[in-house]
This record gives C-alpha cells, structure tokens and sequence, in this order.
C-alpha cells in the first residue's frame, strides 16, 4: 500500500494516524512523489548495552542491566512494547513467583510500567517501530555497530548504533507447513490470529480448522470461541497432545474435537479458503489413502511449532548447532547467556523455544550479566545473577519443564564441547 | 574423483565455467575444481554488468567481442540468461572528464562500439529521474548495447552445457598443491585425491593469489573489500546502467523493479574483510538519493560484500606463465571479470587446444609488470 505517496507501506501493522492518503498500489510501486526531507541518517554512540526486542526477556533485561547502572537502548519493531505478551489475554499457568494467573498482557503492561520508572529516566531509552536489521563492522575495538531503520509517519530513518554490548531477545518465528492453497487468503499463523482477535478486536473468520495441538493451538483455540468463532476442530499429527491437560480440556468441554495423528492435506477455494482435506497419519507420519476427510471452513489456524530468531546472532558469526528440542538452530551459549562472542547475549524464545515465564529469568540473567561485565557492581550483580539461577532452575524441575530442561542441558554439552 | 585429465580449471566462477565450457566443446578432457559451490566467489556477489566504454583498447575489444557472444549465449548454452541491452550512461561532471570522455569515445568507435556523446538535454530522456543539478552534470556518453545478465543463470548455463560437453564439475573440492616436474605442472592435489595433468588454469578469484603461489609463482593482485545495495521493487522507470567515474557510483533498475548498485567504501583498506560496513551503507545511500532524489522513502532490502582482485594496472592477467609451463591465468579482473567471460574463455581455447596466442593475450600477461611502462585503465567504478 501507498500512503501519503510513500510506496510499499505494510498498513497492516503501521499506525493510522488522522489525515493520512492511503492507496492501493499496483503490484510494483509507483515511485514516490516526496522528496523534501533530507536528514535521514543519524548515529547513537555510546550505550552500554543495546537489547533487540522487547519481549518478555528484553525489557527485564534492560530492568536489571539499568538497576546496576548500565545505559541501554532497548528496541523493538512493534509499536509497544510486550513482544508475544500483548496478545496473550488469558491467565498463566505455572509457578505463582512468575506471574501464574496472571493474563500476559498485563504482565506486559506491569513491565512497561517499571520501565518508565523516573529512576531509570536516564538509563532506558526505549525506541519503538524500528527494526535492527544488521552487524556492521566497527572500527573500535570494543564496541559493536549495529544498522537500525526506525519508521516515523510512513518514512524510514536509518540509525548508526554503536553499544559495548548487546543482547537478542528477539523470540521467535512461527512454523509453516506446505501444502497445496497455503497461500490463500484465510491460511494464518497462530501468531496472527491472535494479533487480530487480542490486539485489533478483528474477527479473523468465521469457521477455523486448527492445525497443531500445543499449547499455542490449544489456548488459541480456546480464545477463537471466547470471540464466539466457531472451531470445527483440531487436528495434531502426533499421537498425543503437546499442551497441558488444563487447556485440551476447556476446548473439550465446549465440544471442539481434537484429533490426534491427523494432519492438514490442502486447502481448497478459488481466491479465499473456502475449506479443506485433512487426512489420517500412520504410525510412520505417512497419510493413510482413503482416510481423507472435508472440512467446511474460511479460516485455517496453524500453530505448528516456532523456530528461534537467530539471524543477527548468525551473521555475527556466534557459534550455532542444531537442537531440536529448542526448535531448531540456536546460539551455543553459556549459563550466563553469554554466546562464544564476548559481549553478545542472547535470552527468551531466541536462545530455545520455551515459556514467558523462563524467558523473564533468562532476560534477567543476561542483563545483570552484561551489566556487571562492564564492569557495573560486580558483586551485586553476581549475587543477583546466582538467586536468578536457582529460580530458573526450579521453574524447569516440574514434569512441564522437562523438554526445555533437556534442551538447555544438551546446549550446555555442547557449549563445553566447543574448540 | 577423476584420476587424470587434459586440463584442471581450479575455480568454479563464471571464468572457471565458462574456459570449462569452451575446451570441452573444443574435445578437451577437463575437470573444474569448486571448494565451495558454483558462483559462490566474486560472481555471486557481482553486479553483472556488462559495458564496452572502457579507457584501454584491450578492455574495450575484449568487451565488445564479449557482447557479440552473450547477445547468443542463452541459444547456444540452452538456458536464459536474462541477458538485457539497456545501455551504461557514464555521467560527466567536468570539461577534463568531458575531454577524458572524447578521448575514449573516438578509440571505441574506431573498434566499432556504437556510442556517443549526449548533451545535457538527452541525458533525461535516458533516465528521467536524475537530479542533474545535484549531481553537477555536464554531460555523458552512451553505448545502447551495454547492459546487464544475470550471473548465477550465466554460470549454471556454462556449468550445465560444459557437462553436456563431458566436463567433470567438482564442487567442494579445495585445491591444496600443484606439482610441477622440469618447470612444467604434472599434478593438482586436492582434498579428494590427486589428479595428474599437463594444463592448470588459475580462475580462482581472489584466491588466485594463493594458488599461484604453489608453483611458485608472485602476482601482484590485492584483495578488495566492495559492497552492493538493492532496494525494494518499484515499477520499471529506467533500463540504463548509470555510471561516474568522479563519485565511483554504479546503479541500475533490474527487469524486476529493484534498484541495485555500488560504490567504493570510504577509507577502505586492502584486505579480506568479509562484515558489511556502515560507511559505505551511509555514503551509498547519501550519493544514490543525490543522483535519485525520489528514491528517499524507498527502503533498502538487502546489501552484501564480495571482493575485486585488483591488479597494479586495473586489467585481468590472462594466458601461459611464462616460466612454469602449463600454468595458465585468468584473475586480476579489478571489478569487470564477469563482462570479460566469454572472451577470456575463447581466447584460453584457443591457446590450450589450438596453440593459437593473440596480440590480448600477450600483452595481458603477467611478465607486462616486469616493465616499466603499465597502460591504466581507468574507467573503473564500485
Ligand atoms: C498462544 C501463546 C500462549 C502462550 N502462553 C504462555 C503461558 O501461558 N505462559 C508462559 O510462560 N508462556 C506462554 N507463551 C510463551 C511466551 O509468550 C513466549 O515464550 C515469550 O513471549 C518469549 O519472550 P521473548 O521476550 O523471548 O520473545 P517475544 O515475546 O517474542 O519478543 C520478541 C520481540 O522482539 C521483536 N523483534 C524481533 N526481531 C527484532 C529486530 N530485528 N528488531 C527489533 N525488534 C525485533 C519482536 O517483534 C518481539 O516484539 C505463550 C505463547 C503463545 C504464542
Ligand atoms: C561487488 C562486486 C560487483 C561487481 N560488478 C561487476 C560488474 O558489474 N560487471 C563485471 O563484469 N564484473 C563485476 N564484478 C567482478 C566480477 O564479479 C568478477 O571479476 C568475476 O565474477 C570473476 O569471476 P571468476 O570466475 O574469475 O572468479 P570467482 O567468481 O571469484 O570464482 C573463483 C572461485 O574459485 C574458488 N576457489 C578459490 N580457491 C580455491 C581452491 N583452492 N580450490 C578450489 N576452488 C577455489 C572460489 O571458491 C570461487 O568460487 C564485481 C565484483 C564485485 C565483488
């Protein structure tokens, strides 16, 4: 979309602001008619500490890195802060010291909170609707540079930004399946469905076949038939549900089928869903001819698995393996988060899929580790960082922290087995 | 892993591929040495234009020759190669440029290049949305058969017919020796085995250096840093390459709408620097929204580095060693080696398999640097 004749504009997630001219562009933009402005390239020197996304583990991470006296720039490409919190309106489960019963968003909001505090007016800078797109080389020994374009009324600005350190709280992105009609209008990520339902009050259809009975598939499930959509069913190509039994059960008490070891064949419709095959799995994942089945629906829901962002960490060349338990390749890091770059962290979903809860810790560990490396109240800093430990660790000694317990501890392997 | 064959190319650019191509065609047992994957070197990374206005006689003949066989390219490899005519508009922006400008125009033509000087007034007509205030023209030259293909394409077709040819391609394969017996190669040695031959071509890019340096041989190549920038799609506005010699710039709008070019990075060192830099990001989009103002709300998407293996004189170093037998250059291309390919291919064959030197290949050859007197090109960009 074109808006105040600046072409290629994503509306979708851009601010509608009073007065604006948006059109609809030809498939390639026309080229843009406004040309005045010139300064567009400027440069932040200086920080301590730069955080990439403000998720969950990044604004704890600026938290705790400010509380010791680090100066940080947090930035996130959204137009507030929260990451994956802002969408989530139901209650959390697990631990009450992390939150449990409380709905996401107002974690979120909790959180915003405390970084707007007056005291740390002069340690947080937190600047929204911009994205950090790249590693630069810098001439300074010990500073990083990173490029980060920042969007204001519908125009990039591109930003230098020079820090000591750096941390990647950047979450994740979410699992595509392929299969003939992925590309209609109607085929959603979970992610977006919940974005238009949570965030925008949007009803993404009418009718949705879910694909993908974790936790993600379940809750959002739930949340689809709380926005009275009607749910035909869920369909989990494992032999068992991923989610915890709290969340299969509301879908089934409200008569939402979920059917184990099926999975999605295609969507059919001419230029929207209009429905679609789904097919019955063998013990080897194969479909089993004849089992085909149709589902009339305008709305396909996947919550099929997400993948950690790694791509800054992997252009800055941070070691890498592939732990699919974590979802899939993540920076080898060790138990202060720190990756085999010095000065580059990582924390949240980005260093291994796992939970709000875990990445809030996570974040903190990071932050207060960055933060004394700089040499910010070591001593404080380190008895912070051991409490934070324990905590993370009885967070993932439950059976629903198996997984991510497995995942974290083969990471640690492999950490040790570097070169 | 082939044991024994006519000739082993180490390098699988387009250099690499496109001398496979051609000895194989010409009946020629050979084998092409890849440590990585095909088009992974400078040709992977370049701008793939392709221009016949150059300052030196050489690099224009080899240019134009080169044109007349990449307007049949696709047709003879049997594969398209996007091979497109848009023209290269190089920018004046001083009466010594203009002269400069004269000078080479009339060399060109007398090697029968159709291009000619333009006024200011022609310069819009070619591509509207230059500020020529801003960027202080005085006037241009254009060649309308110059232009553009694309270089994985160009590489894949050579790769592909060259096999069809009976050429072994081996990718990730590092070249790690050469033996050489009374002054004349005997063996290659890789990391997969030994293969015995009498013919070595060096088309290793930037690495050509090294390799050279198992027979004994010094080149005088040095490795630089060179950065491209493309932007996001917007329609088709103009088909020409637009150049300055003065500003170092190079950009043009690709058949699918993205604007693509580059620009020497400010105070760059000599060096195998592989990160992206901010300076050339800044002075890139600084001199690109000089020449294009309209282009300052249009976002960047990506922008990468490869390198030029830039040689004392700016032209490729091309032919037979003249004290190891059987060892054969083809590097040194400072930034223009993927225009030169089907030349610098044909001219390698007929030296291999025909014993037919040529008046380029002779004075492109590395013993020019033992003189004194080193003809410059200066027509260089990026
Ligand atoms: C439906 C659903 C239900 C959930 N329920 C629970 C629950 O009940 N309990 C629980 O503990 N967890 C739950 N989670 C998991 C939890 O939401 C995530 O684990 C958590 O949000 C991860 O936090 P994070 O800070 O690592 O990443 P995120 O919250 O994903 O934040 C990352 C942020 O970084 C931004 N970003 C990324 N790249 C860039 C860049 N280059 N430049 C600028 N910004 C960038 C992103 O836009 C985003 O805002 C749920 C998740 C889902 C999807
Ligand atoms: C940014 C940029 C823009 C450019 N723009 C243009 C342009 O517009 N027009 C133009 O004509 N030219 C341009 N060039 C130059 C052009 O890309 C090169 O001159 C050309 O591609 C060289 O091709 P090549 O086959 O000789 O070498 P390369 O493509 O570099 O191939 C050499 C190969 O050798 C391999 N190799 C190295 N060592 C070994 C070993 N020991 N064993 C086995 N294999 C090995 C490498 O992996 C590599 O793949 C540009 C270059 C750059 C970097």
């Amino acid at each position: 979309m074109e808006v105040n004749g600046i072409p290629n504009v994503r509306t979708c997630i851009a601010p509608l602001l009073e007065g604006v001219a948006v059109r609809m562009q030809d498939r390639l933009a026309s080229w843009p008619q406004n040309n005045t402005d010139n300064a567009f390239v400027s440069t932040v020197q200086d920080i301590d500490i730069l955080i990439v996304g403000a998720g969950p583990a990044g604004m704890e991470a600026a938290l705790q890195a400010a509380t010791f006296g680090a100066s940080v720039l947090l930035v996130d490409e959204n137009q507030r802060v929260g990451g994956q919190l802002i969408k989530q309106t139901h209650k959390f489960f697990g631990s009450k010291e992390e939150k449990a019963g409380t709905r996401g968003i107002s974690i979120a909001k909790d959180l915003e909170d405390q970084l707007c505090d007056d005291r740390f007016k002069d340690k947080i800078d937190v600047l929204l609707d911009a994205t950090v797109f790249g590693f630069y080389e810098d001439d300074t020994e010990d500073r990083y540079t990173f490029g980060v374009i920042s969007r204001k009324e519908y125009k990039s600005r591109l930003i230098k930004v020079v820090c000591r350190s750096v941390i990647f709280t950047v979450g994740a992105m979410e699992n595509m399946l392929l299969f003939p009609g992925n590309d209609l209008p109607g085929v959603y990520g979970a992610g977006a469905v919940q974005t238009l339902m949570n965030v925008y009050g949007v009803k993404p259809g009418e009718r949705v076949l879910m694909v993908g009975a974790g936790n993600v598939g379940l809750i959002v499930g739930y949340q689809l038939l709380q926005a009275g959509i009607k749910v035909d069913r869920v369909v989990e190509a494992a032999p068992t549900i991923g989610g915890y039994h709290v969340h299969a059960a509301k879908l089934r008490r409200c008569s939402v089928p979920i059917y184990t070891r099926h999975s999605i064949k295609e969507v059919f419709g001419a230029d929207c869903v209009k429905g679609a095959v789904v097919v019955e799995l063998d013990d080897h994942w194969n479909p089993i001819q004849g089992s085909e089945e149709i589902v009339t629906c305008d709305t396909v829901c996947l919550a099929v698995g997400l993948t950690p962002s790694t791509r800054l960490l992997e252009q800055i060349g941070v070691d890498m393996a592939l732990v699919p338990e974590a979802g899939g390749y993540i920076a080898l890091h060790d138990e202060r988060m720190q990756t085999s770059v010095p000065r580059v962290y990582v924390a949240g979903d980005s260093s291994g899929i796992e939970e709000a809860s875990t990445a809030m810790i996570e974040g903190k560990i990071a932050g207060a580790m960055a933060a004394k490396q700089l040499g910010y109240q070591q001593e404080k800093a380190q008895t912070a960082y051991e409490g934070f430990l324990k905590e993370l660790k009885r967070l993932r000694a439950g059976p629903f922290g198996a997984k991510p317990r497995d995942a974290k501890q083969r990471i640690q392997r492999l950490w040790r087995k570097r070169p | 892993m082939k044991r024994k064959a006519d000739v082993v190319i180490i390098g699988g650019g387009v250099n690499g591929v496109a001398t496979a191509y051609a000895l194989a065609k010409a009946g020629l047992d050979v084998v092409v040495l890849e440590k990585n994957y095909l088009s992974s070197g400078a040709t992977g990374k370049c701008g793939a234009g392709i221009r016949q206005q150059w300052s030196t006689a050489e690099n224009t003949e080899l240019a134009i020759r080169s044109v007349q066989m990449f307007e049949h390219l696709s047709s003879d490899l049997g594969m398209d190669i996007e091979f497109r005519q848009g023209g290269y508009l190089i920018i004046n922006h001083s009466e010594k440029e203009l002269r400069q400008s004269e000078e080479n125009v009339e060399m060109q033509k007398r090697l029968g290049l159709n291009v000619r000087l333009l006024d200011i007034s022609e310069i819009l007509s070619i591509v509207p949305v230059l500020d020529l205030k801003g960027i202080k023209a005085v006037g241009a030259t254009f060649c309308p058969t110059d232009g553009h293909a694309n270089p994985f394409l160009t590489t894949f077709a050579y790769a592909n017919a060259a096999r069809k040819h009976g050429a072994t391609i081996s990718t990730h394969t590092t070249v790690t020796g050469i033996k050489t017996k009374d002054q004349h190669v005997t063996s290659v040695k890789t990391s997969k085995g030994t293969i015995h031959t009498s013919w070595v071509v060096d088309a290793a890019g930037v690495y050509s250096k090294d390799i050279a340096k198992m027979v004994g041989i010094k080149t005088p190549n040095k490795p630089y840093r060179k950065e491209v920038l493309a932007t996001e799609r917007l329609q088709s506005m103009f088909e020409a390459m637009v150049i300055s010699f003065t500003d170092g710039i190079y950009f043009s709008q690709q058949q699918e709408g993205q604007i693509v070019g580059g620009i020497p990075i400010p105070h760059e060192q000599i060096g195998l620097y592989k990160t992206p830099t901010f300076s050339f990001l800044r002075h890139m989009s600084q001199t690109l929204t000089r020449y294009v103002p309209l282009l300052r709300h249009v976002n960047m998407l990506r922008h990468w580095t490869g390198f030029y293996d830039v040689t004392p004189d700016a032209r490729p170093i091309l032919g037979e060693d003249r004290t190891v037998k059987g060892f054969i250059h083809c590097h040194g291309f400072s930034g223009h080696g993927f225009m030169l390919s089907p030349m610098v291919s044909k001219l390698l064959t007929e030296y291999i398999a025909y014993e037919k030197t040529s008046p380029i290949l002779d004075r492109l050859n590395l013993d020019r640097f033992e003189g004194s007197n080193l003809t410059q090109e200066h027509s260089v960009v990026g």
